[in-house]
């Protein structure tokens, strides 16, 4: 079997040679060397038939690989002028111009978070943009979520290799955030940030689920800070937001790192109304609540003398409501004739 | 959590059905926690009437069947009745027997477990030439029980007499008429009290306003002489893990099926009937939330070496179990296990294990009524994929301190409808059964600060002794003490929430925070996004989203080493493995689709976060997140009136205009072989270059056309190309969107100069140096200059390169003259041409 080893590695670096001398590259695959490699195989005896066999496909397969990769070289456009404004001998009326602004537009989702980052912002709330990868601290720790917590299996996060966590809320930003603003309390201020960005949760995607999507965060901390200030600030955003005057109630809810805990809902407007039962009626918009001291501790701030509110609203929701989208993966789906309807 | 009214209405001291259905709901719903669904038990027995066989016999054509004659009292309408005006009924059943007191179901009502799926109405129709009136039901049908053998008997005994008499509804028996209410579970992960029956129902009480009182029993344990000498051994080295453990033996129970009215209540809340002995476990769980376990005393025995000995105790590697649904797992060293001295027989908390099930042959058993460390629980069942019903109730930490109770109750009521004598027992807890943990001091005014309210000491106390919370006052603070089945008071916070939730957040005063008039900072880097994203979609490009996952595939087919992307443990799936290491190949997956979809000519951009492992981390230890945009030039194959030249210049194109909009200079040097940096993966070097800020000389992106490799894999066409440009980098450098300079008032003069390369200089070097001829040469005498760009000419690849340049020059005093001009302009083609040289 040796000896048939060593012819095959011997053919290997004699068709490397001769492949180097073509012309056409192609021709290797015809080669004298290749073929004599095949009449080998038949004198040998069956037992040593299929391993040489393998070893003969293996060489054809990297040969393979050394046509492809030379044609690929063949057909690489050649060097052009890239310092250049446009190409040597293009007339004046074929050179680059912009597209017709016509056909120009702005993703749905974008145009809908610099929305309600201007209401935000024109009612105090500065805006930082979330991470994409973070850590289980950010994620869960200094959010009041200690290691195993039962509610932490409500988020099903990805998460990497190395143990790093695909955000599922815009609240992994809460900690940085926190310690980012707080010499603003010093100095006689509130922090007020909303926290726009995507999210992921590892779910299943289907017309209503997404496993990325779009969030935005608000937090708001002061001396003073009550759950019925929250309830105010939520409605005057929403009724910026829908235009018109908007009723809201607020359910209690589970989270870790807010204690009270809600799920804030809206009386539909009637534009986005189907029917008129109660389930009609109310639409429940954004999970949210006071802060919890934990959470406060975690940034260092200290919460005997601090209180606040935070919440998180998803976004895909709200543009699919206004523009009557069926389809939540139409937003990542790239598709022109989906998004240029938006402007 | 489902929630049923008639359940809790049984265990109530507060009359609930003064309650509307929709009462309830709104109650739970805006104070307690929100309502997945309600379902109405009573609609679906709509037209079910009790009934007695009057008679039967013999369906002359099929042996199995009989042809029976029932009494409905003459309640219902629209049926063939016979001249005694009783109606003919053809039943399979073999339990067929005058005077049996049925369910039936006239032509017209719907077969009850048949509503959730596909809803059969029945009708009079003949079997095998006898009439057949709708049906007498089984228990299955009657959505009771799975037991589908004969038809449901009903037991006058059991119901009361005044209950059977023929004509009566059938939805008043059983509790039937019934609404359960199924709360989601998420909204009681602090709350282990309201996954039973009686936690919500005391909610509901105080929301009410009205006091609750739990049954006598649940306070304080049944007393329960003890008469058999069955005898079993245990013991607790576990104390973290398993805070409590209590076994219970009681000797010769009768293991048979649970009445009827047991079967219907648990088949309400989602329980399948099994026996009397595990029914009652079960039905004790949806009460009080306190999961218990009943294990076959003699098949234990079997299983130790001597006396009768359950312990728990952490699993040991290498051990198995077979779980009660036949699956068989591997236990790891962090599940707890009830174990004889010799084996597990049952993964504590999660699953009882199949050997020491308690069936039809059981004579005596042991009950298990434990605490376990909520951790541990929820780990182990996301270790072997069980979620049980046990499961949802101990991962949310159930107290202790109502073990003792629910297990007398439940060892009290098997006795009772099970028989058997109570035998041995043990139990693991050194602390004492306090009704109350230890108080939390909380002042009026912390809880008015922290929700806006004016509630007096009084009111406060009034909202929590209404669920059993003990509130005294000390020292004008409130000492308020949670009675021992809630373990989520610690904090004055807690206190607020329970207070802010019984009194009603709604009716909080509403007012906004008092403000600052200082202006809102706004954020650059959004407001740049914002700014370059008006400047591309109104420059007829659109503005896409992809993932953030991309696929190994698309990875290595844009020259990228998937080795350098963050790689997911659990991702969906291949397609969305790896975060992507630049936007560029998320943009180029999506032209193919484009283009079938029949647009010739676009322009897609995509601003975005991306990672790439050998970047670092940052200062937190999290991998340094780039700001990048994206932007991708397509012509399709189809396109008959292409620009006749590279596709690159158009890409650069779109980078000229932001540059020029934001006044950035940037300069194109070509990628060289040796950079190989990952954002380079897709561009094709012959025709790319890095982006460079002229000023600091520092690459910030790159541009260029796809490689030959890129483009088949992606199945793109020839003409396309794009850039990919860090955008904080070009934010750093930008200036104002607009400029003003000042024109002069004179005349301009606009010439054309020609200078002839061979080959040898680029189109920028040869601006370069005619801008440093025309400064050089230009300066002293004043002139203002400008050159514009206006034909670059090559006759064959080999021949020189002719760059015509159009120069606009004026001067800030005077009106140049032609001569004048044109002697200036020959002059830096002469110094231009000396260089070429």
């Amino acid at each position: 079997m040796s000896t048939s080893t060593i012819s095959i590695e011997q053919a290997k670096d004699a068709l490397k040679a001769e492949f180097e001398t073509l012309e056409i590259k192609k021709q290797i695959l015809r080669s004298k060397t290749l073929e004599s490699l095949m009449a080998n195989l038949k004198i040998l005896p069956n037992e040593e038939k299929a391993e040489y066999g393998r070893d003969i496909n293996a060489l054809k397969g990297e040969i393979v690989s050394w046509v492809n990769d030379a044609e690929s070289e063949d057909q690489e456009l050649g060097p052009i002028d890239v310092t250049a404004p446009f190409d040597i001998n293009t007339p004046e009326n074929k050179r680059p111009a912009l597209l017709s602004t016509k056909l120009g537009s702005k993703h749905p989702i974008m145009i809908e978070l610099e929305y309600i980052v201007d209401i935000f912002s024109r009612m105090g709330f500065e805006a930082v943009e979330s991470r994409q990868i973070d850590d289980d601290y950010h994620m869960f720790e200094s959010l009041n979520f200690p290691e195993g917590h039962p509610a932490r299996d409500d988020y099903d996060t990805f998460m990497t290799t190395e143990g790093l966590i695909a955000p599922a809320h815009t609240s992994t930003m809460q900690n940085r955030v926190l310690r980012q603003y707080k010499d603003n309390l010093t100095n006689g201020l509130p922090i007020a940030v909303v926290i726009p960005d995507r999210v992921f949760r590892n779910e299943d995607v289907d017309v209503t689920h997404e496993h990325t999507f779009h969030q935005f965060e608000g937090v708001y901390i002061d001396k003073d800070v009550n759950v019925g200030n929250l309830i105010a600030t939520l409605k005057a955003f929403m009724s910026e937001y829908f235009g018109q005057e908007i009723k809201a109630k607020l359910q209690p809810f589970y989270f870790p790192f807010t204690e009270p805990s809600f799920e804030f809902a809206i009386e539909r407007p009637e534009s986005l109304r189907k029917g008129d039962t109660e389930a009609d009626m109310w639409l429940e918009l954004l999970g949210c609540g006071m802060i919890h001291p934990n959470v406060l501790k975690a940034a260092d701030i200290d919460p005997t003398v601090y209180t606040g509110f935070a919440w998180g609203c998803g976004i895909e929701r709200l543009v699919m409501m206004k523009n009557s989208i069926e389809d939540i993966r139409h937003f990542q789906s790239g598709k022109l004739d989906f998004l240029r309807q938006f402007s | 959590m489902k929630f049923s009214i008639n359940w809790a209405q049984h265990y109530s001291n507060i009359d609930l059905k003064t309650w509307s259905s929709d009462d309830v709901v709104s109650m739970i719903g805006s104070q307690l926690g929100a309502v997945e669904e309600v379902i109405k038990w009573g609609p679906r027995y709509d037209g079910i009437v009790v009934s007695r066989i009057v008679s039967f016999k013999k369906h002359s054509n099929a042996d199995t069947l009989s042809v029976c004659l029932i009494d409905d009292g003459g309640v219902t309408k629209d049926v063939k009745r016979n001249e005694d005006g009783f109606v003919q009924v053809v039943c399979g059943a073999s339990n067929v027997a005058e005077d049996l007191v049925v369910a039936w179901i006239p032509p017209g009502a719907t077969v009850p477990s048949s509503v959730d799926t596909d809803p059969y109405v029945l009708e009079a129709r003949e079997i095998r030439g006898e009439v057949s009136n709708g049906m007498l039901a089984s228990p299955k049908e009657l959505n009771i029980s799975e037991e589908h053998e004969g038809i449901l008997e009903i037991n006058p005994d059991a119901v009361g007499k005044e209950n059977t008499k023929p004509g009566t509804s059938f939805k008043k028996l059983y509790g039937l008429d019934d609404l359960v209410i199924d709360c989601e579970n998420k909204m009681f992960t602090h709350r282990p009290d309201c996954f039973g029956i009686l936690g919500i129902t005391r909610e509901l009480a105080g929301i009410n306003g009205q006091q609750f009182e739990s049954p006598d029993w649940y306070n304080s344990p049944v007393d329960l002489p003890v008469v058999s000498d069955l005898e079993i051994t245990s013991k607790n080295e576990i104390m973290d893990a398993v805070p409590r453990f209590m076994v219970q033996v009681i000797q010769d129970v009768t293991v048979q099926a649970s009445s009827v009215g047991v079967q219907a209540a648990l088949t309400r809340v989602g329980s399948r009937p099994v026996n009397n002995i595990v029914d009652l476990s079960n039905f004790y769980m949806h009460l009080t939330a306190q999961p218990t376990h009943a294990f076959d005393y003699d098949k234990v025995k079997t299983l130790c070496s001597g006396e009768v000995t359950i312990f728990p105790r952490m699993a040991q590697k290498g051990e198995t179990l077979e779980l009660l649904n036949g699956l068989t797992i591997n236990l790891s060293e962090k599940d707890i296990v009830i174990a004889t001295d010799k084996q597990p027989i049952a993964l504590a908390g999660i699953m009882g294990g199949s050997q020491t099930e308690v069936d039809d042959t059981t004579k005596s058993i042991i009950l298990e009524c434990a605490t376990f460390d909520m951790y541990t629980i929820r780990r182990s069942s996301m270790r072997h994929g069980l979620f049980t019903d046990a499961v949802t109730r101990f991962n949310k930490g159930q107290s202790p301190r109502q073990n003792p109770a629910i297990l007398a109750r439940l060892v009290q009521n098997i006795t009772e409808f099970a028989g058997g004598s109570v035998g041995d027992s043990y139990d693991s807890y050194e602390g004492k059964d306090l009704l109350y943990w230890d108080p939390v001091m909380c002042d009026i005014d912390f809880i008015n600060s922290r929700l806006g309210s004016e509630l007096t000491a009084e009111q406060v106390k009034g909202l929590l002794v209404n669920v059993e919370f003990k509130v005294d006052f000390d020292q004008g603070q409130l000492k308020i003490s949670a009675p021992f089945w809630r373990r989520d008071i610690e904090l004055p916070e807690d206190i607020v929430e329970e207070v802010g939730r019984l009194y009603g957040f709604d009716k909080l005063p509403v007012a906004l925070p008092t403000r600052v008039a200082s202006p809102t900072s706004v954020n650059p880097l959004m407001k740049f996004k914002s700014s370059i994203r008006t400047m591309l979609s109104q420059a007829g490009a659109t503005e896409v989203l992809s993932y953030s996952f991309v696929s190994g595939t698309l990875l290595s087919s844009s020259g990228q080493d998937p080795n350098d992307a963050y790689k997911l443990s659990n991702a969906l799936s291949p397609a969305l493995e790896y975060y992507r290491i630049s936007l560029t190949p998320s943009l180029l997956s999506k032209v193919h689709q484009n283009i079938r979809a029949g647009h010739d000519k676009f322009a897609i951009f995509e601003i975005g976060k991306t990672h790439i492992r050998s970047n670092g981390v940052t200062g937190e230890n999290v991998p340094n997140e780039l700001d990048m945009l994206s932007l991708v030039y397509v012509m399709s194959d189809k396109l008959t009136d292409k620009s006749t030249g590279a596709t690159y210049y158009e890409a650069k194109h779109y980078l000229d205009y932001i540059s020029s909009k934001f006044n950035i200079s940037l300069t194109y040097v070509p990628v060289s072989s040796a950079e190989g940096h990952q954002i380079h993966g897709p561009f094709n070097q012959n025709r790319s270059s890095l982006i460079i800020d002229a000023k600091s000389g520092d690459a910030i992106g790159v541009i260029g056309e796809y490689t030959f490799t890129t483009r088949k894999k992606l199945k793109l066409p020839e003409h396309v190309a794009g850039f990919e440009i860090n955008i904080a980098a070009l934010l750093k450098i930008a200036g104002p969107e607009t400029s003003y300079v000042a024109k002069s008032r004179y005349p301009h003069i606009k010439q054309d100069m020609t200078i002839s390369t061979n080959g040898s200089s680029n189109y920028s070097e040869v601006v370069k140096n005619v801008l440093q001829a025309m400064n050089e040469l230009g300066d002293s005498a004043g002139y203002i200059f400008d050159i514009q760009p206006l034909d670059i000419y090559q006759k064959e690849p080999e021949s020189p390169k002719q760059i015509t340049l159009r120069a606009d020059i004026s001067h800030p005093e005077r009106t140049l003259t032609t001569q004048e001009v044109g002697e200036f302009i020959a002059s830096v083609i002469n110094e231009v041409d000396k260089k070429e040289v």
